[in-house]
């Protein structure tokens, strides 16, 4: 079985991993570097608490081999959350409080970082159909929603 | 993990050779949102596997009056194109955002029902596909392609390239009906394509998904339709020859007897869309 090195940016850093054929993003994210907001949920692509951006673009991290992103800027949350302090989007999920367990946040986050980059002043529907793969079992996602419309508009008068 | 390699191709012909050398029991996915799952669960177990998501094969171009669709462009992009409304509507109802930056509209093609809401889109604008392989390239309709319950015909050394749509006139509706409004598996799917000459339906195309074991045409259905003025009388034969012919079967979200109902329902209703004053419709 051969490996290979697989060389990509993580969270603004290079980094250089060795991986047998077909290793996922998610597994090597966990498993070889650190990266444990990553959760290894449903490996299906269903659940969405393993989604990183690749390139600004939310994926999910299971479905993904890592060799397929050789080359490209892979984002955690780790990536998103600043040397000091929080991102404004964990600020707003941590004041609405948009999680209880937390198993769902990262993936949750790093969806909401994509939208607002997308879209900084998304609608509660746009909101709605751009979380619709990530699952929460405990929120009944209102506070989840509520804290990506705080962010919106924190982010608007930040003047990002 | 058993696969022995990962193969990820930058070209065409690299990934043809490929395929050609390794035989078939080399695994192609691209986005890997069907092939992953599977295999991450250990239901599927290849040995070797070949990722086309740097194979060069996604772009989307419209030329001489059709539209070119790689065949590993996402169905977010397919979303970003404006000049097929209904395959972008098609395109925006399937799945979530992070697996539409993943999926496919090649890998649309394979994907088992429920699955199949851009290939019941494709297949009632009457598309071609283009299959590739060391011999040469040969297009198909996509009326074509399925054979059965996953199955195809693909020839073992071929690769789906792209998928070509033809411009042209006519009206488009899509409807897909799920338990959820956003990212719901189908219960089911209707997309249908009219032309209508004086008020009378000159040719139409109603496709169904997750009604069979692949997306289908409603034969009998569109027959129903074609010379009406498309009046209640019309679409309730429609309706009913829908419902009849259609291979509705059991899942986790649908009986079949419920199915087979919906299927009538939502045929009526994309009929019915069509069938009141055109004001702002797609295409």
């Amino acid at each position: 079985m051969a490996s290979t090195i697989v060389a990509f940016r993580l969270c603004g850093r290079d980094v250089e991993v060795m991986v047998g054929p077909l290793t996922t993003l998610q597994s090597v994210l966990r498993n070889q570097l650190g990266s444990t907001s990553v959760k290894d949920g449903c490996r299906q692509g269903g659940c969405g608490s393993c989604t990183v951006l690749v390139d600004g673009e939310p994926m999910m991290s299971c479905l993904l081999p890592v060799q397929d992103v050789a080359g490209r800027e892979v984002t955690t949350v780790e990536g998103l959350t600043p040397t000091e302090g929080l991102h404004p989007i964990q600020r707003a999920f941590l004041e609405a409080n948009g999680f209880q367990c937390g198993y769902c946040t990262p993936g949750m986050e790093m969806l909401a970082k994509a939208l607002l980059d997308h879209n900084p002043s998304p609608s509660r529907d746009e909101i709605v159909e751009a979380l619709s793969g990530n699952v929460c079992r405990c929120t009944g996602y209102h506070p989840i929603i509520g804290a990506i419309e705080a962010a919106a508009v924190a982010g608007r008068e930040a003047g990002r | 993990m058993t696969v022995a390699n990962y193969f990820l191709p930058g070209s065409l012909p690299e990934a043809l050779g490929l395929l050609e050398s390794n035989g078939p029991e080399l695994l192609v996915m691209a986005g890997g949102t069907i092939a992953m799952p599977l295999i991450n669960d250990g239901i599927s177990l290849p040995r070797q596997v070949m990722g086309l998501r740097r194979a060069d094969l996604d772009r989307i171009e419209w030329a001489d009056g059709e539209l070119r669709i790689g065949a590993t462009a996402t169905l977010t992009s397919l979303v970003a194109q404006d000049s097929v409304p209904m395959l972008r509507e098609a395109a925006r109802r399937s799945a979530s955002w992070s697996i539409r930056n993943m999926g496919t509209v090649g890998g649309n093609l394979f994907a088992p029902p429920p699955g199949g809401d851009v290939a019941t889109a494709l297949l009632a604008l009457d598309a071609r596909i283009t299959l590739a392989s060391p011999r040469g390239t040969r297009e198909l309709p996509l009326s074509e392609f399925w054979t059965g319950f996953m199955t195809t015909s693909l020839a073992a050394d071929e690769l789906v390239t792209s998928i070509v749509v033809p411009g042209g006139p006519g009206e488009t509706t899509f409807i897909k009906f799920g338990r959820k409004n956003a990212n719901t598996p189908a219960i089911v799917t209707v997309a249908v394509h009219l032309v209508r000459h004086a008020g009378h339906v000159a040719r139409a195309r109603i496709a169904l998904g997750a009604a069979g074991p692949h997306p289908m045409r409603a034969a009998r259905a569109e027959a129903a339709i074609v010379g009406t003025e498309l009046d209640e009388a019309a679409i309730a034969g429609a309706t009913e020859a829908a419902a009849t012919d259609c291979e509705s079967f059991e899942d986790a979200v649908a009986s079949e007897w419920y199915r087979r109902r919906m299927v009538g329902l939502f045929v009526k209703r994309a009929l019915s869309d069509l069938a009141r004053p055109a004001t702002g419709r797609g295409e």
